[in-house]
């Protein structure tokens, strides 16, 4: 049933006819009747060329984008439009395409309907060549997404986007969102308050109030998202602005939130506006308000699901980084802060942010803490509060393992971070570490935990983080606790013990109380952490000065047999020197009348203590005085020199430092020092260069009694750790002379290794450890007692 | 001027009057105490003999239980008598 090429050309002017875009210049399209159109359609596909039409229709539409309308829509953004324009330029431009295009749409549906005719072809027609194109057809896309492919090509080319395009259309996302915030907002406000008149200007629209456009942006916004909806250029167009504009809100609005407050969680608050707030908007670009078409579309409703769990990977991200730059901060704050940390706990769960944290954390200690301005105590404290902190945030303790460790070594480096830890361990106003002592769990040292993993709880066990240090198990890093870190920052307990035992003596020493009831409790708590035998110098100290205190009331009660009065009421403090450290040795000649009243209270002694004798500390001890003028009566509290000071000028007014110096055997320079005290005290004068002359007569003629304490300067009565390490090196040094004398030469590590066998041994002479040992040595070197050559140490050859 | 003294507080270290520092059998400081003993002083004396010779009483007296036979000095291998 073939066809003459007349049928054909006039099938085929009634199809082009009913199907070019009426917008073409031609004001009375000729009418065709429905039935024309389809018998000259069905008489293209009866001769097997139906499929040209949908080719044919889809190229004139490329053609007329291609020439009208891209290039007009394009033009529209070639500049940047301003914000309060923006609504209405989007609209009329959007509008304007949707017109041009619309007339194309309803002809892709009747393709659509002819394709379905090619597509089923009797069966006794279908030959090899039919079979493929039948086989084609059945994949073919419908003509509508064809087309939507075309327009995105056309209209938004991947690479010849004007700039300014996404800048606009950004700008008019980032103001309807604002604008949609802004009427949820009022809409709430509405109800709660009547309108606020101190808002002026529409914070949605920038308008002023009375003149506010919020209601036609949003219908702009509906009206735009649905006719890009319609030509399939929602996602192409929109889709980054849309993202960016989001990110932007997120981040703003985290930032905002959260700046400066860490004292509660804002995680439930920020998924709560996320969900309602940005989906919701989100949803209201994709999907369209409720209700509409669209919005029932699965397609749409899973597109926006999955947009959503990105989302709120974005927001936990930019939680969790805005958390981390404020970490230090939180940290520092703890216990307060701690819902922050819990929130950032969880994010860090969701987010791939661990190694950022430990990086930033570390560099903010370094800047922030780790340099000479900040006190070792605040050091300490904020290292305290630091694995206070990052255990709630990782209890497996491997982000503290890797923060701190800067930190400790920095600790290391410190030459009073003994004593701090110690002082502050003891100390009853600084609540932290004592709090933890009072805790009382055993000291727990890195080398004591390398025990096999727990077996028991194998159904619960949870591999480290990456990040650990596999040489550690985890088990030392899941359990040590804050005194057992800080004991680690040396890694022994020696060091610790013998600074708190310094510490111990001093207070003892200073305050000549006779009250150990405080010192004894701490003993008690600190030997549940560092052990009995660590602490048992220490005990025996408490005990000393319990002793002394009985010792006394016996001696003073007078029943002793023989018992020898004594001119001065003295009390002693009596100490079993092998248990105290080292201490300081001043020389102190004391006035007779203390001498002979020191040597009674010996006597009553060695009466009491057979085969005991007593040796004082002549330069240790508090005096308490009443000194008498002529016009009045000082009482003072103050140190045996002092005293004897004094004393001496009861017998003569004036007194040249030199002379004192001969007669009380103490050196000028100290005496002059201590002089300046009576000068404080206006008792002394000196009239000329180092001659003191006594003020019996007050100028200001003050006839009150003066109670006046101790001086603020406390000594310590113990020789500084520093003399004492160093007499510590120099037992070692007999020891080394010893070594090479025998051996002649000898790398420090051997001499270490030696003096670890020989001379490390005994509780008393402690530890060295090899840098120390080097340190020690190279003095020695400069002091010409040893000589360094080729990386071996040897004694100078005697008489060179 | 005059000077009282209502009160003098002073330090001092107490020693066993005794010929030698350590103790010739643990070889500890006599102002310390034998090896067994926490406290030093009242708890852990020492003891003379009439050699001469003194020790930790602890010590002594587990040396001169461990001796079967003759009960001598460590020091001077004298008979071991207590010096009253």
């Amino acid at each position: 049933m073939a066809a003459s090429s007349e049928e054909f050309g006039a099938a085929w002017k009634i199809i082009e006819t009913s199907f070019s875009s009426s917008k073409k210049l031609d004001p009375a399209p000729p009418v065709i009747s429905p039935l024309g159109l389809q018998s000259a359609v069905e008489l293209l596909i009866n001769h097997g060329i139906g499929h040209i039409i949908e080719e044919w229709f889809l190229e004139v539409m490329n053609a007329d984008l291609q020439q009208r309308i891209a290039p007009n829509f394009l033009a529209y953004f070639s500049s940047s439009v301003p914000e309060d324009e923006i609504g209405n330029f989007m609209s009329k431009v959007i509008a304007e395409l949707y017109d041009n295009l619309s007339a194309y749409i309803p002809k892709l549906g009747q393709l659509d309907e002819i394709s379905m005719c090619i597509s089923l072809p009797t069966p006794s027609s279908m030959d090899g060549l039919n079979t493929v194109l039948y086989n084609e057809k059945k994949s073919r896309q419908p003509a509508m997404e064809r087309a939507q492919s075309i327009f995105k090509a056309m209209l938004l080319p991947q690479y010849q986007i004007p700039e300014s395009l996404y800048a606009n259309v950004q700008k008019f996302y980032s103001l309807t969102m604002r604008v949609h915030h802004t009427t949820d907002e009022a809409d709430i406000k509405a109800n709660n308050e009547d309108r606020d008149d101190e808002c002026i200007r529409c914070t949605g629209c920038c308008c002023d109030t009375d003149n506010c456009q919020c209601q036609t942006l949003l219908h702009i916004f509906h009206q735009v998202n649905q006719q890009l909806y319609e030509l399939g250029l929602l996602e192409r167009f929109a889709g980054e602005a849309v993202t960016s504009v989001i990110h932007e809100k997120i981040q703003d609005y985290v930032q905002h939130t959260c700046k400066g407050n860490f004292e509660s969680s804002y995680l439930s608050c920020l998924e709560t506006w996320l969900e309602t707030k940005v989906v919701g908007w989100l949803s209201e670009v994709y999907r369209g308000s409720e209700g509409c078409e669209r919005y029932n579309d699965p397609n749409t409703a899973t597109s926006v699901e999955a947009y959503k769990s990105r989302l709120y990977y974005l927001l936990y991200e930019t939680y969790t980084v805005v958390r981390i730059d404020q970490l230090f901060n939180i940290i520092i704050e703890y216990p307060e802060s701690e819902p922050a940390i819990v929130d950032l706990r969880c994010c860090l769960e969701k987010t791939n942010l661990r190694s950022q944290l430990v990086t930033s954390l570390k560099t903010a200690l370094e800047t922030r803490l780790l340099h000479p301005g900040v006190n070792t105590a605040d050091i300490l404290t904020a290292y305290i509060s630091g694995i206070r902190a990052l255990r709630v945030l990782d209890p497996t303790g491997v982000i503290l393992e890797l923060v701190c460790e800067p930190v400790r070594k920095y600790l290391r480096t410190r030459d009073d971070t003994v004593r701090c830890i110690v002082s502050s361990l003891t100390d009853d106003s600084s609540s932290d570490l004592a709090d933890e002592l009072v805790r009382g769990e055993p000291l727990l040292l890195d080398d004591s935990c390398q025990g096999e993993e727990d077996m028991a709880n194998w159904e619960t066990w949870y591999p480290d983080p990456v990040d650990a240090d596999p040489t550690k198990t985890s088990k030392s890093r899941r359990s040590s606790d804050i005194i057992s870190m800080l004991v680690n920052i040396y890694g022994s307990k020696e060091l610790f013990v013998n600074e708190y035992r310094t510490l111990l003596a001093d207070r003892i020493l200073s305050q000549f109380n006779y009250d150990t009831e405080k010192e004894i409790r701490y003993l008690e708590l600190l030997k549940l952490r560092f052990g009995e035998a660590q602490l048992h110098y220490c005990e025996v100290m408490l005990k000393d000065v319990a002793d002394s205190k009985r010792i006394n009331s016996l001696i003073h009660n007078g029943e002793l047999q023989g018992h020898q009065s004594m001119d001065i009421p003295v009390n002693a403090m009596i100490l079993s020197a092998q248990f105290w450290p080292t201490f300081r040795e001043d020389k102190l000649e004391l006035p007779a009348g203390i001498k002979s009243s020191l040597d009674a209270y010996t006597k009553n002694f060695e009466t009491l203590k057979g085969n005991r004798t007593l040796c004082w500390k002549p330069h240790l001890g508090l005096v308490s005085l009443e000194i008498e003028l002529k016009d009045r009566k000082v009482h003072i509290s103050c140190s045996p020199v002092h005293a004897t000071i004094i004393m001496h000028f009861q017998e003569k007014s004036k007194w040249t430092v030199d002379e004192l110096s001969v007669i009380m055997h103490v050196p000028v320079s100290v005496l002059r020092h201590k002089m300046a005290f009576w000068q404080s005290q206006g008792l002394l004068k000196e009239e000329s260069a180092d001659t003191f002359i006594l003020i019996e007569e007050g100028k200001g003629g003050r006839h009150d009694i003066h109670m006046i304490d101790i001086e603020e300067e406390t000594e310590s009565a113990m020789a500084s750790s520093h003399d004492q390490r160093e007499e510590e090196l120099q037992v070692f040094w007999s020891y080394i002379v010893g070594m090479l004398t025998n051996l002649e030469t000898l790398p420090l590590e051997k001499i270490h290794t030696m003096l670890k066998v020989f001379a490390m041994q005994g509780p008393s002479t402690g530890e060295c450890s090899i840098q120390e040992l080097k340190h020690f040595l190279d003095r020695k070197v400069k002091e010409q007692h040893l000589i360094y050559a080729g990386g071996v140490y040897r004694l100078p050859k005697p008489g060179s | 001027m005059k000077v009282t003294v209502k009160s003098w507080t002073a330090v001092a270290t107490w020693r066993w009057v005794a010929n030698d520092d350590n103790c010739g059998i643990c070889r500890m400081a006599f102002d310390g105490c034998c090896p067994d003993c926490k406290i030093p002083g009242d708890d852990c004396p020492l003891v003379w003999g009439q050699c001469s010779h003194c020790f930790h009483i602890h010590c002594i007296m587990k040396w001169l239980n461990s001796q079967q036979v003759h009960q001598q000095c460590p020091m001077c291998r004298q008979e071991w008598k207590f010096k009253e």
